[in-house]
């Protein structure tokens, strides 16, 4: 039973062209500072001008460095992504392993809410929100973790109900183990790679609704945003500007969000037996 | 069949208590916000434009001076009525505004949906029996790759390089205004300008389609009985669609009732960028101009679509399907 899933995602094309990407993403976000002299806010040079040694994707409508902006952005989307990822993760775990270990009235009532809210489509939820609240990142992060988490409740679950009756578990159990060490040290270990394919689930999908949030304009406006730079400069595509402006900001998000489809991917694939050519133990 | 398994049925109720949540949401967020409730559900600007006449009206037809559960009750009572509230920036019943815009977006969803499936499902099976070879690595590789692009980025891509670089498609709307075309040229004209916002929608959303019926043909070609049928001397196209993919075509269906949710917010999406006239482009404009009922009313009456169907999906999928009816 114990692959070794890290082996398998990065030595498959895919895996390593997502990690790479995602990698990739998460330097430009850190090393923003470095990688540019100006502010995000401040204006630095002619309104509108062409790309040049000064500004390397020109400047925007006010005069700010795109360049910048990207970088900055890159930080936006990135802890908007980690962020609902960690916390719609928590709230999957507890949901799911409580449930399974608990049972009951209590696992039903919960899984019949889960159940209903898989079915609501969480975008435009969110859009009803957050165009009412005006929200900061923080409580954008909180929204959209409201929403994403119940996929993954039921998943886990499923996987803690198998575990429970699994031989080690078991063992612990007849040497008198609580259920919290049960929880703890046998069975979210276990879970260890389904967790990283969920939370990379989810972190694609905030990245992509943070931008199609921004893109609509519901969104923090202090804050530098892929989603809003491309709504904004959408607005000036009669002109040149759009091959500085509008194209490199869609390709920093498309490849962000392919970088952790890509990786999700190659260990979706990893995770299903069935799907999986030849398995490489750890060890190997 | 082990594909089977993978997929759960949702019980009617669940749809019910989804529904109550949503309807509770929309009641409830609005009225989180600080300010008397007519000022907080219609915001400052209406306020300005509305009649006093007209904002008395609003309030005692939904109690909004009475207590929450009074408002509630009139809440619910006035949506069986179909009243959702007054749109300020259109001088008009938001039901009413909504239902000109509803057509363009049901005919861009349901082409939409419909194409992505076919062409995903066919991808999939191709692409799928022939696994680890190269026209099923480019596949892969080239729709992973599309999927990446979030829709409207996509949308905008193919208005830059069509719309303006080339010149062959129209840049906005659905129709071409004053042209007065009627019969055969007013369906061209339509497809015209529905080219290019299908063609987005279809590219990004047939991914996961195809990856769902690559994964199903991959374990269904597998089972014994195609090994029989490839015994028996049946050609290989017979095979692969007769046998396999007929086996595949269930998953596929109940993706797609999965896919319609964000092919809606992805058709939000693409009007805008290509200001077709449905909702997603009122739902803009709603934004734009603080007009919140209106907004509201948008989203809830897409929820109750989405909602709709994916229950007919639902009962239609036990229909085509007696297994599935058996394991509730």
């Amino acid at each position: 039973m114990h692959v070794n899933y890290w082996r398998e995602v990065h030595t498959t094309s895919l895996g390593r062209i997502g990690l790479g990407l995602i990698i990739l993403m998460a330097a430009t976000a850190a090393l923003a500072p470095l990688l540019t002299t100006c502010q995000p806010s401040a204006y630095t040079g002619a309104p509108f001008a062409a790309p040049s040694a000064q500004h390397w994707l020109g400047t925007n409508d006010v005069g700010q460095d795109i360049w910048t902006h990207l970088l900055y952005g890159a930080r936006t989307s990135l802890a908007v992504g980690s962020g609902v990822a960690l916390l719609s993760l928590c709230l999957s775990v507890l949901a799911g392993c409580s449930s399974a270990l608990l049972g009951g009235l209590y696992d039903r009532l919960l899984m019949r809410l889960v159940d209903a809210l898989i079915i609501i489509p969480p975008v435009i939820v969110a859009i009803l929100a957050a165009a009412y609240l005006r929200p900061n990142t923080i409580l954008l992060v909180f929204l959209l973790s409201a929403f994403s988490w119940p996929g993954g409740a039921r998943v886990i679950r499923a996987q803690t109900l198998s575990l429970k009756e699994r031989m080690p578990v078991y063992a612990a159990r007849t040497f008198g183990a609580s259920r919290r060490r049960l929880l703890f040290s046998h069975i979210i270990p276990d879970l260890g790679p389904l967790l990283i394919a969920l939370m990379i689930q989810d972190a694609r999908r905030a990245v992509f609704m943070e931008a199609g949030l921004s893109f609509l304009g519901v969104c923090d406006p202090t804050i530098v945003s892929w989603g809003k730079m491309m709504q904004h400069a959408l607005k000036f595509v009669y002109m040149d500007v759009w091959r500085w402006w509008l194209l490199p900001t869609g390709f920093a998000l498309s490849l962000t969000i392919m970088g952790f489809t890509f990786t999700g991917f190659a260990l979706e694939s990893a995770l299903n037996p069935r799907l999986r050519k030849e398995v490489s133990h750890a060890g190997n | 069949m082990p594909v089977i398994k993978t997929i759960k049925k949702t019980s009617p109720v669940n749809y019910a208590v989804a529904l109550f949540i949503i309807l509770t949401i929309n009641f409830i967020i609005p009225r989180l916000m600080p300010g008397d409730p007519l000022q907080a559900i219609y915001g400052n600007e209406a306020l300005l434009v509305l009649t006093p006449e007209l904002q008395e009206e609003l309030c005692r037809r939904f109690s909004l001076d009475r207590p929450l559960g009074e408002q509630y009750a009139a809440y619910l009572f006035s949506l069986c009525r179909g009243d959702l509230g007054y749109s300020y920036f259109y001088n008009a019943p938001v039901l009413k505004v909504i239902s000109g815009f509803l057509p363009w977006t049901l005919l861009l969803t349901g082409l939409a949906s419909f194409l992505s499936t076919l062409s995903g499902f066919f991808l999939g099976v191709e692409s799928g029996s022939r696994r680890g070879r190269a026209l099923d690595q480019c596949l892969l590789g080239g729709i992973m790759f599309f999927s990446g692009f979030p829709d409207f980025f996509v949308g905008i891509i193919l208005l830059l390089f069509f719309g303006v670089f080339l010149s062959l498609a129209p840049l906005s709307g659905a129709l071409t205004p004053y042209a007065g075309h009627s019969g055969l040229m007013l369906v061209i004209d339509i497809l015209h300008h529905l080219a290019l916002p299908l063609t987005a929608l279809v590219m990004v959303r047939l991914t996961a389609t195809y990856l769902m019926t690559r994964s199903a043909m991959i374990t269904t070609l597998g089972e014994a009985f195609i090994l029989t049928a490839r015994a028996k001397g049946c050609p290989e196209r017979t095979v692969r669609y007769r046998h396999a993919g007929r086996n595949t075509l269930l998953p596929v269906v109940t993706a797609a009732g999965l896919q319609f949710a964000h092919l809606v917010t992805g058709t939000l999406f693409i009007e805008i960028v290509f200001s077709y006239p449905g909702l997603g482009s009122l739902l803009y404009n709603s934004l734009l101009t603080r007009d919140y009922p209106l907004m509201a009313g948008i989203l809830l009456i897409i929820t109750i679509v989405v909602l709709t169907i994916n229950l007919l999906l639902d009962i239609l999928y036990s229909k085509i399907d007696p297994r599935v009816a058996q394991c509730m």
